[in-house]
């Protein structure tokens, strides 16, 4: 089959891999039909993940048509169209039963590598190294699904691909970003990053009663759909400074609720962001947390600091701003099978239609082009939809 | 001081999980051994490294201890004796637990790529390790504790042991999270050429035998199947560590 391949720092390529088995009684295979490009794929595309291996397939926000299921499940059946969830499930651990499905127990193969290196081992993700399973992407022509059960959901309702595929990903992370940071009515939320899971925190943060959100970028097509389908207030951070324009907007307090929708490539200003290049640069620390420093600056005491963006390692943060000002820090993967049923819910009765971030549609073909559009933000580059 | 790449750590992982019918026979485990189990766990938490090699003030900040394990590790002496223990919490009640771990075919996939363990009767197994020279690594174990739901220790009673000691130890944990489980585990490879053909060339690190041991025991226990990327599709070919 055809599928996108990691082959090192900026080399995403097309290959011909050997299409995906049943191998344990509850996978499934599913024969892809729209695929997307995350921005966590960047992280990837630009080398910062350790445990890629050449040839790696890539993607994580797939959905298609079950083409066969183990003897084992008991859900699907052939011909049932799904999408599926990056993270992969068992569905019987504590963490499962407890609606924790990112933190799952049983789903990561190499779950010794991931114990050294931050202790313990988070669940198996499609696509994204092999500290983190090793499980072959979905930015391809087929996919095997373990715990064919517990992930993937039934899409019966006719919508197209497009308005359902974000419950992948980054609908789901939007959302639980906006619940993470504990959003009381009246509250001012600050967003940083505009890029799609910024824009679905944003929805999200309405939904949950924001009374105000703020969001913060550089880009001039990110910012203006925060401004126009987001209905936000937007800050320029390469045209004004934005610990003093929040302040300003909040009488001093700062925003209540601030969500990291950036991570770990951040693109700092003055000397704070080159001072994290240099570091990361010379290997002295993992990240650029330069959101999550501003953010912790901004962020009004007692009030909680919400993590969806992806960061790798060793970071250098103002832990004791985060003590003195009292902060609530929450952040994690998805956990993606509590959010399906009732995102889903939200799309068939026209409540919203995540389709709004898509400005890119393809082939397969195309992906190692889109790859770096998408990482260079050209072309006003939001979302990258891939047909196989 | 260490350098190593994180590269060069990640194909070394994959070598040490690598299913033997796969195995490269060009892997370096000598190396391997020379830098220590830890090394592995300590370039993986020097994220980031891309393809540069990591020095020593690096290693300070966060492998500082991996390193100096592997050090104190060497400097213990060449016998290679060792005795590992660690802990995991499965969901499952501590009788149903240990009747499953007492059965010898259920031990022969717990202990995964590393050995085969065959019964010879209820209370007596057969280990041979894998790849080991001449098939000659192999020896009989005896339950010599049998206490259900509470612990249950094997220990060699013939035959060239690479592992002089097999304790499990069962007890509730807290809430509904089901059985605290610890499988400690001796390792003494034996002396003279064969203890050092072992230690060279077989492919053991006792941590990672003894996590990976009681991941599958879990995964098992729980869901019943072991995960795994056996057949993966990547652009090296079917399977993943190809």
């Amino acid at each position: 089959m055809r599928a996108l391949t990691w082959h090192g720092e900026k080399d995403v390529r097309v290959d011909e891999v050997p299409k995906p088995e049943i191998v344990n009684p509850t996978d499934a295979i599913v024969e892809i039909t729209a695929t997307a490009i995350c921005g966590s794929d960047l992280h990837l595309y630009n080398g910062k993940m350790p445990s890629m291996r050449e040839g790696d397939v890539l993607g994580h926000e797939p959905m298609g048509e079950v083409v066969e299921v183990g003897s084992e499940v008991e859900t699907l059946e052939r011909g049932d169209r799904v999408v599926v969830p990056f993270t992969i499930s068992c569905g019987s651990c504590w963490f499962c039963e407890t609606e924790q499905y990112s933190l799952c127990d049983n789903s990561n193969p190499n779950a010794e590598m991931a114990r050294k290196m931050m202790g313990h081992s988070p669940a198996g993700l499609f696509g994204y190294s092999h500290m983190l399973g090793g499980y072959a992407g979905g930015q391809a022509e087929y996919l095997r699904v373990p715990y064919a059960d517990v992930g993937p959901i039934n899409v019966d309702s006719g919508l197209p691909d497009e308005q359902v595929l974000f419950l992948s990903d980054v609908f789901p992370t939007g959302y639980m970003a906006a619940e993470n940071a504990d959003i009381e009515e009246e509250d001012t939320v600050a967003v940083w990053g505009c890029g799609p899971v910024g824009q679905f925190a944003i929805q999200s943060a309405w939904m949950l009663g924001a009374g105000r959100v703020v969001a913060i970028d550089r880009v001039q097509e990110r910012l203006e759909m925060a401004r126009s389908h987001g209905d936000s207030e937007t800050i320029d951070y390469e045209n004004e400074d934005v610990y003093d324009r929040l302040m300003a907007m909040t009488g001093g307090r700062g925003p209540d609720r601030c969500i990291d929708a950036v991570g770990t490539e951040a693109h700092g200003t003055g000397l704070d962001g080159m001072s994290d290049r240099v570091k990361t640069g010379l290997k002295l620390q993992d990240d650029r947390p330069y959101v999550l420093r501003e953010a912790i600056k901004c962020c009004r005491k007692g009030g909680t600091l919400s993590v969806p963006g992806v960061y790798l390692g060793r970071t250098n943060i103002p832990f004791g701003s985060v003590m003195n000002k009292a902060l609530t820090v929450k952040t994690g993967q998805t956990h993606m099978q509590r959010y399906l049923d009732p995102l889903l819910e939200t799309i068939e009765d026209g409540e919203i239609d995540p389709s709004f971030i898509l400005t890119h549609r393809a082939d397969l073909e195309d992906g190692p082009d889109l790859y770096e559009t998408f990482n260079e933000k050209d072309d006003e580059c939001i979302k990258v939809m891939l047909t196989p | 001081m260490f350098s190593y790449s994180l590269d060069t750590a990640a194909d070394e992982w994959s070598d040490r999980t690598r299913d033997p019918a796969l195995s490269r026979s060009d892997s370096d485990l000598s190396r391997w051994k020379r830098i220590g189990a830890g090394a592995v766990g300590g370039a993986l938490v020097a994220f980031g490294l891309g393809r540069r090699s990591l020095g020593g003030a690096a290693i300070a900040l966060v492998g500082g201890w991996m390193a100096y394990r592997a050090v104190g590790a060497r400097s213990e002496g060449s016998t290679g004796a060792e005795t590992v223990a660690e802990s995991i919490t499965i969901g499952k009640p501590a009788d149903e637990l240990s009747e499953f771990a007492r059965d010898a075919a259920n031990l022969n996939r717990l202990v995964g790529p590393f050995a085969d363990v065959t019964a010879l009767e209820a209370d007596r197994h057969r280990w041979t390790v894998h790849e080991s020279p001449d098939q000659r690594l192999s020896w009989e174990t005896r339950l010599v504790e049998d206490r259900p739901g509470d612990r249950l220790r094997w220990e060699p009673a013939d035959g060239t042991a690479l592992i002089d000691g097999w304790s499990m130890s069962f007890r509730p944990a807290p809430g509904d999270r089901g059985t605290e489980v610890t499988l400690e585990v001796g390792f003494a490879p034996p002396g003279g050429s064969l203890g050092t053909a072992v230690i060279e060339k077989l492919d053991v690190v006792p941590e990672s035998l003894v996590g990976g041991v009681l991941d599958r025991f879990k995964s098992l226990a729980e869901t019943g199947e072991i995960p795994t990327t056996e057949g993966n599709p990547s652009a090296r070919g079917r399977g993943d560590l190809l």
